[in-house]
């Protein structure tokens, strides 16, 4: 008994170990320079990963990391089952047109550069805000691609009218994103000092479900996401006119993976010339996108 | 040559010496009662025999093979854990709380061992087993399992599992204790009658009437030490000691 | 958006949750042994090494010690994770977590055994691996039963832990499908599941202490 308990451990262990060495041929591992990261994957494994994405080689995975939780860039479609969203159906096109092979991750936003550090994920593809000068330097960027502002979403009967009259109340982001680094800036330190309270949760539908339920009176949020919200919750959201900040998104790469980055530009550009970015962006019509994207 | 001797036996738990110097040998055939109040070492000496305890210092021999010897410096080393297995083999214990095994049948308590730790034949065992389960008047109680049966029952069981092993030399430590009063009877006669069929046994006891009656020797021990030692009509009926004198008289006081 | 499409996308989160569920159990319950083991053993560096492992998976929020499975062979030794250690570091962190639960339930057990027992298989000639596994781990078992439900059922709720690492368990797609919807409703869904999966396993260890209850 006792044999095949060791037994069943020692298998497990080593399945396990096979595993973390010869998994993924993520694209940002061929092409990150080479010299970061110690080579942990089997030579077979290897050999695949080695081709360089650049020649478009078939199973070359794309790992793009996103908050499944973030309509509607990224999102559970729940006819299909599967995860779709704006930023996943540019990703989609991107891949189909390099050759590889994309794999939707979703992740945990707290986690996000945890994720991208360790290769879990090749690029953040999420809505991801390119403000501050502590993310600017904290990844390498793609251009950005779609002007974002970052609004305050408040009941539609109440009587909050401007960014003015949330002094005194409670207002909720959800944690690390673009909304809560705005309201941390200098330029808004004012206004998020006015709040009786800035509550963080890590899910944007949570924070939500607080603003209806009146466990908060207004949410701190970007656009598109709010747009989302209203389109789900007919009459019972209410945007306010003066955005609170206006901001830029693009896609995140590990810092330094240049590469890789190029890579994606450089297909992404030829999607934006040739009208397709565009086209997608008419699926998300109804929030606004369409508006938002920076076409030049 | 005798069949169980175990020499100048040193024992402290801590400070507390609980046994001083003993020495005690046993003769094929033989039955040797050691009585005694409570805290004076003669279970400890048993648990020493059976090497459930370890020994600071003395000898331990069955058949004279040796289990246990004294180095240069007088302290016990013990033989190898293979041949201590087979010296296992020549004795058995019968315990005051019985420790029949709960998960197991009447039947299993009896076989378990035989045929897993000696290797024996399990038609042959199974056989010997149920006649042993016969002969101590357990018959038709080889599926029961242990709770099932009465403190008397499980104690005959528990002597017949001793048994089971074939041992040359049986050890009971206080077999009647445990039970309540009118169920000492059965087992004292379960004794009495292995000791009529020369059952080689050690019994640490109590009842001062049964050793007389059943032992051929009666040891007397008290603070660790062998006060006095010799035939029950000697010992028991005549002590020479006034430390065993005391201890007896206690004893026909309380009836 | 039909209650039925709801639960048949929880469905398909409730496989991701059983194999935490069974693998978690299949490691953590024979490791909670060995630990019990090291932890009673008489070789003292080992019983305090192992002391303080469990204070500390004991002593710290699981989901701690699943972003340090998940994270540490990047940190700690540079090493590229790939896309299925998502998965086994979150079976390593709860095997671990839930053998040093198991590890003391099981001391507990083994230590409420009646010395006799160990005793009377000693001078029957049982070696220490035949005493173990013949006489004390089935008595061990019977009388650990109970306790062991409890963490059984407490970790059918854990599960959902693994949502920190992004690990696609049910509560986690039950929370996606929550915000595409912008609806509560598909957790109160998750929780029947829950509820459901916790009443087969109740009724499972019930029948198991049951037919362990042939003796006492």
């Amino acid at each position: 008994m006792m044999k095949k308990f060791a037994a069943m451990l020692l298998t497990g262990v080593m399945a396990i170990s096979l595993a973390a060495c010869g998994g993924s041929t993520g694209a940002s591992s061929d092409s990150a320079p080479a010299a970061e990261e110690p080579a942990a994957e089997a030579p077979a494994a290897d050999a695949a990963a080695e081709a360089p994405a650049a020649e478009g080689t078939e199973d070359t995975e794309f790992i793009v990391g996103f908050d499944a939780e973030y309509p509607p860039y990224g999102y559970l479609d729940e006819a299909t089952g599967d995860y779709t969203g704006f930023d996943l159906q540019l990703a989609e096109e991107l891949c189909k047109r390099r050759g590889w092979t994309l794999v939707k991750q979703p992740i945990n936003w707290d986690n996000k550069d945890a994720e991208l550090d360790s290769g879990t994920i090749d690029c953040i593809w999420n809505g991801m805000t390119y403000s501050t000068p502590e993310r600017i330097n904290a990844y390498t960027w793609s251009k950005p691609y779609v002007n974002n502002s970052i609004v305050i979403a408040v009941l539609a009967d109440s009587d909050i009218q401007t960014p003015a009259d949330l002094a005194g109340k409670v207002v909720i982001a959800q944690s690390n994103s673009s909304a809560e680094d705005a309201l941390k800036s200098d330029e808004l330190k004012e206004l998020a000092g006015s709040f009786k309270e800035l509550q963080r949760n890590p899910s944007y539908d949570t924070c939500f479900m607080d603003l209806k339920t009146g466990a908060v009176e207004a949410v701190a949020v970007d656009i598109g996401v709010a747009r989302y919200q209203m389109r789900n919750n007919p009459d019972t959201f209410r945007i306010l006119e003066e955005p609170i900040s206006t901001e830029q998104y693009a896609i995140a790469f590990k810092l330094g993976n240049e590469a890789l980055r190029d890579q994606v530009q450089e297909t992404y550009d030829e999607m934006l010339a040739d009208g397709t970015v565009m086209k997608i962006a008419q699926n998300y019509a109804d929030d606004n996108l369409p508006d938002m994207l920076i076409t030049e | 040559m005798s069949l169980f001797e175990i020499k100048n036996v040193s024992k402290s738990f801590g400070t507390l010496k609980v046994l001083n110097d003993i020495s005690v040998s046993v003769e094929e055939g033989e039955v040797v009662a050691i009585i005694g109040p409570s805290g004076s070492g003669k279970s400890t000496l048993l648990r020493c025999a059976t090497m459930l305890e370890t020994m600071d210092s003395g000898e331990l021999s069955y058949l004279g093979e040796v289990a246990a010897r004294n180095d240069a410096e007088g302290r016990t080393v013990y033989a190898s854990p293979s041949e201590l297995r087979k010296i296992k083999s020549y004795f058995g214990l019968v315990f005051q709380q019985f420790n029949l095994f709960p998960h197991y049948t009447v039947l299993k308590n009896l076989c378990d061992a035989p045929i897993h730790v000696q290797k024996r034949n399990a038609a042959e065992v199974k056989k010997e087993a149920k006649e042993l389960l016969v002969k101590m008047g357990l018959e038709g109680k080889e599926k029961y399992y242990p709770q099932q049966l009465s403190g008397g029952q499980q104690q005959r069981v528990a002597i017949a599992r001793a048994l089971c092993m074939n041992p040359d030399i049986l050890f009971f430590d206080e077999p009647t204790s445990a039970l309540d009063p009118e169920l000492t009877g059965e087992i004292l006669k379960v004794i009495r009658q292995l000791a009529q069929e020369h059952m080689t046994m050690v019994i640490v006891t109590h009842e001062m009437a049964f050793a007389r009656d059943v032992a051929d020797r009666v040891i007397f021990m008290d603070g660790g030490y062998i006060v006095e030692e010799g035939k029950p009509e000697d010992v028991i009926s005549n002590p020479k000691e006034e430390r065993t004198k005391r201890f007896l008289a206690r004893f026909s006081e309380n009836g | 958006m039909g209650l039925l499409t709801v639960i048949k996308q929880i469905a398909s989160g409730f496989g991701a949750t059983l194999i935490i569920f069974f693998f978690t159990l299949l490691f953590s319950m024979p490791l909670g042994i060995l630990v019990a083991l090291g932890r009673m053993s008489k070789f003292k560096p080992l019983s305090i090494l192992i002391q303080g492992i469990i204070s500390v998976l004991r002593g710290t929020p699981l989901m701690l010690q699943l972003i340090v499975v998940f994270y540490g062979p990047y940190y700690l030794f540079g090493l590229k994770l790939s896309t299925s250690w998502r998965l086994y570091a979150t079976l390593i962190g709860f095997s671990i977590n839930y053998a040093a639960y198991f590890a003391e339930i099981f001391r507990a057990g083994i230590q409420s055994i009646p010395v006799g027992q160990t005793e009377a298989a000693t001078v029957l000639g049982y070696t220490k691996a035949q005493t173990f596994l013949k006489i004390i781990f089935p008595q061990m078992i019977k009388r650990t039963i109970p306790p062991v439900t409890n963490e059984v059922i407490t970790l059918v709720k854990d599960t959902s832990l693994a949502f920190v690492l992004a690990y696609q368990e049910m509560f986690t797609y039950a929370k996606q499908v929550s915000a595409s919807m912008s609806s509560l409703m598909p957790l109160f869904v998750a929780g029947v599941f829950y509820y459901l999966f916790n009443l087969v396993v109740t009724l499972f260890m019930n029948y198991i202490e049951k037919r362990l209850s042939y003796y006492n």
